[in-house]
């Protein structure tokens, strides 16, 4: 009852007026940046994070957290109407969304999108209230060891899931673990890959590598490919569901949710595999002769409500753990560091009243989001007029905004120019980019996290190995990195 | 986690082949000339990325350290990093003889990526003296035109809006001061 008590009282402090704004200004801006191709909500938070300096923790987490959630919302308006989505997540949507759309369903295919998003979403807040205390007060026994294991286990699963190639994405994770290994070591005091150079000692800012890795990689490539072959389907109609589209959607919102919340939340997850997972599901179920393939309500039902899901299943770890598995999740727990807070198992003890007033607020938002989404979603389709230029000029304006406001000198925007060239690379060799920033992020404290637990042991490695849990997630780990059959599978059906 | 039938995969691979609305390369079967030789300039990359990191933690001392020196973790990234970068450099070359399409990008477009770094470079250094919202209307307006904006008069204009709505709400609502040219803004 204690639980429902830091809620309640949560939802008093979420429910105040100045809160109420910031989530809504959060939800309109992850919205937008959702449907705007370019533009993902981690580089949304990563350009954002500099106000953190002027904000209180409780507003910029409530806005980061609307974000998060509104670019879900957003990527799905996108996938449906466009026929080239932007966000991953949000490709299996597309797949049958996209095919509704030109079939003149677009609406309806809108209408089941948000409102499975807000079923789905609802659902995985009411999951991250009820597990996060449980898994927080399981998580206090963790010492080094354990996380050190759960380290692990992020590094090699995001570099397997979050891409189409292991090799590409294990490279895309080396780039962000070195990237973090820049300036200097906490322990010795030594400068480590700082090249003499000054403005490296403190480290490279991870807004700098996320503003070049999503933004400048992302204009670059697009200057390089050029533009063309991006057609928007016209939104006819209202966004209003017939009685058998109801039938067949709330059962695939339901299987969706089902999948996506429990692999989101494993310290393993991300919601790409689960939309994938969802989408084979449902076609698996669809009787012969459905329209799979030409446009099925289910086909977008589930996997959005999956996404969702799976998204609020992410905050678990993050919150409970301090471990990100998503780029955007990432981010979020930079903006935490920054106000000096550490996610993991203290979090609950420590900020309590935050943490609630956040998840109050994460059920606010997606109502919010239901409301700005289905019945203004026409409102948002026509962003996706604005024309190709304008967007990424105006990304390269809000780049530089970001950079500037987060160190700004010279050698910042060198390394900014840099890493963006690195990112093109990336691109242009089909190589993820999110494990790099999870790698980026992580990796110091992994390195942190070791040598606490060889310093507690004196040295002695097998305290990596001590525990029936440890050895546990060493077995997950060994099994991402040997099996790679079982995990070329899940990638196939990544494919579909 | 569920594990699906084979059958029903191979089925929905299929698919995305036959289907025209997924525009993912995916798997390296489906690679391109020009995705293979980014793969294989990016594996040279990793390799020298590897040198570095391994070079540089080998000129670092163990004083002071616990029983983890400041060298292992980037002895581990280093070699990874080396592994990675052999391992893509052969698998592309060996993909190279199949891969469809030209490994090259038309000279212009390469043109037009040169000259948004210059304009980004030029950005960078013009930024404290002409101030926030001239360079960044320049910046938006240079880059609007190279990414091919059919009217690149009225791109100055979206672009001063733009810079200074952004000044508006940066700087006099958040207080994040962005830098001022000699007419304040």
């Amino acid at each position: 009852m204690d639980q429902l008590e830091a809620l309640l009282r949560g939802f008093d402090a979420a429910l105040s007026a100045g809160n109420l704004l910031w989530a809504l200004l959060g939800v309109t801006i992850g919205t937008a940046v959702g449907v705007l191709p370019g533009i993902g909500p981690a580089l949304t938070v990563a350009l954002l994070l500099p106000i953190t300096f002027r904000l209180e923790p409780t507003s910029s987490l409530i806005m980061f957290a609307g974000i998060y959630y509104g670019g879900m919302y957003g990527g799905s308006t996108t996938s449906i109407l466009l026929n080239t989505p932007g966000e991953s997540a949000a490709m299996v949507s597309a797949l049958e969304g996209n095919k509704m759309s030109r079939a003149g369903r677009g609406a309806a295919a809108l209408a089941t999108a948000a409102l499975g998003s807000f079923v789905a979403g609802t659902l995985g807040t009411l999951g991250v209230t009820l597990l996060a205390p449980v898994v927080a007060e399981f998580a206090i026994g963790f010492g080094p060891s354990e996380y050190v294991a759960l380290m692990a286990l992020a590094f090699v699963s995001v570099s397997t899931l979050l891409g189409s190639s292991r090799l590409k994405g294990m490279a895309s994770l080396l780039v962000g673990l070195t990237v973090g290994l820049v300036g200097i070591d906490a322990q010795t005091g030594q400068a480590r890959l700082s090249f003499g150079i000054p403005a490296l000692l403190d480290g490279i800012d991870v807004v700098i590598v996320v503003v070049a890795l999503f933004a400048l990689g992302e204009t670059f490539d697009r200057l390089l490919k050029g533009t063309g072959g991006e057609t928007v389907e016209p939104v006819r109609g209202r966004a209003v569901l017939s009685r058998q589209d109801w039938r067949r959607s709330w059962p695939a919102w339901l299987r969706g949710t089902v999948l996506g919340f429990p692999i989101g939340a494993l310290p393993a997850g991300g919601a790409e595999v689960p939309t994938f997972l969802s989408y084979s599901t449902e076609r698996r179920l669809s009787r012969k002769g459905s329209r799979f393939g030409r446009g099925a309500i289910e086909g977008v039902a589930g996997p959005e409500a999956a996404n969702n899901a799976a998204a609020a299943g992410v905050l678990v770890p993050l919150l409970t753990i301090g471990l990100p598995t998503s780029a955007t999740a990432a981010v979020i727990l930079t903006a935490f560091q920054s106000y000096g807070l550490q996610p993991g198992p203290q979090l609950f003890s420590e900020s309590g009243p935050l943490l609630w007033t956040l998840i109050a607020s994460l059920y606010i938002g997606n109502l919010m989001l239901l409301v700005l989404n289905l019945p203004l979603v026409k409102l948002w389709a026509r962003l996706l007029t604005i024309p190709a230029y304008a967007i990424y000029a105006a990304v390269l304006v809000f780049a530089t905004l970001g950079t500037f406001a987060s160190g700004g000198t010279t050698v910042d925007l060198v390394v900014l120019y840099a890493l963006g060239a690195v990112a093109l690379l990336m691109r242009t060799a089909n190589v993820p980019v999110a494990p790099a920033v999870v790698g980026l992020i992580l990796g110091p404290l992994a390195e942190q996290q070791l040598r606490r637990a060889l310093a507690l042991s004196q040295g002695d490695p097998t305290v990596l190995v001590s525990g029936p849990l440890t050895i546990a997630l060493w077995g997950v780990v060994a099994l991402f990195v040997v099996a790679p059959g079982v995990l070329k599978f899940v990638r196939l059906r990544k494919t579909c | 986690m569920a594990i699906p039938e084979t059958g029903d995969a191979r089925e929905s691979i299929d698919d995305h082949e036959s289907g025209d609305d997924v525009g993912t390369g995916d798997g390296p079967a489906g690679d391109d000339g020009r995705t293979v030789g980014a793969a294989a300039v990016l594996g040279l990359f990793l390799l020298a990325l590897a040198a570095v990191t391994l070079f540089d933690a080998a000129s670092l001392s163990r004083a002071g350290a616990g029983p983890l020196g400041p060298a292992v973790f980037p002895g581990l990234i280093g070699t990874l990093l080396a592994v990675a970068g052999v391992t893509m450099l052969v698998r592309s070359l060996r993909q190279w003889p199949s891969a469809p399409g030209p490994a090259g990008v038309p000279a212009g477009r390469l043109l037009r990526l040169a000259a948004l770094v210059v304009l980004l470079v030029i950005f960078a250094v013009v930024l404290p003296i002409v101030g926030y919202v001239a360079s960044s209307t320049a910046l938006f307006a240079g880059a609007a035109f190279l990414l091919g904006s059919p009217h690149p008069w009225r791109g100055i204009a979206y672009g001063w809006t733009l810079a200074a709505v952004v000044f508006v709400v940066f700087d006099r609502v958040i207080g994040l001061s962005l830098p001022a040219g000699p007419w304040g803004f």
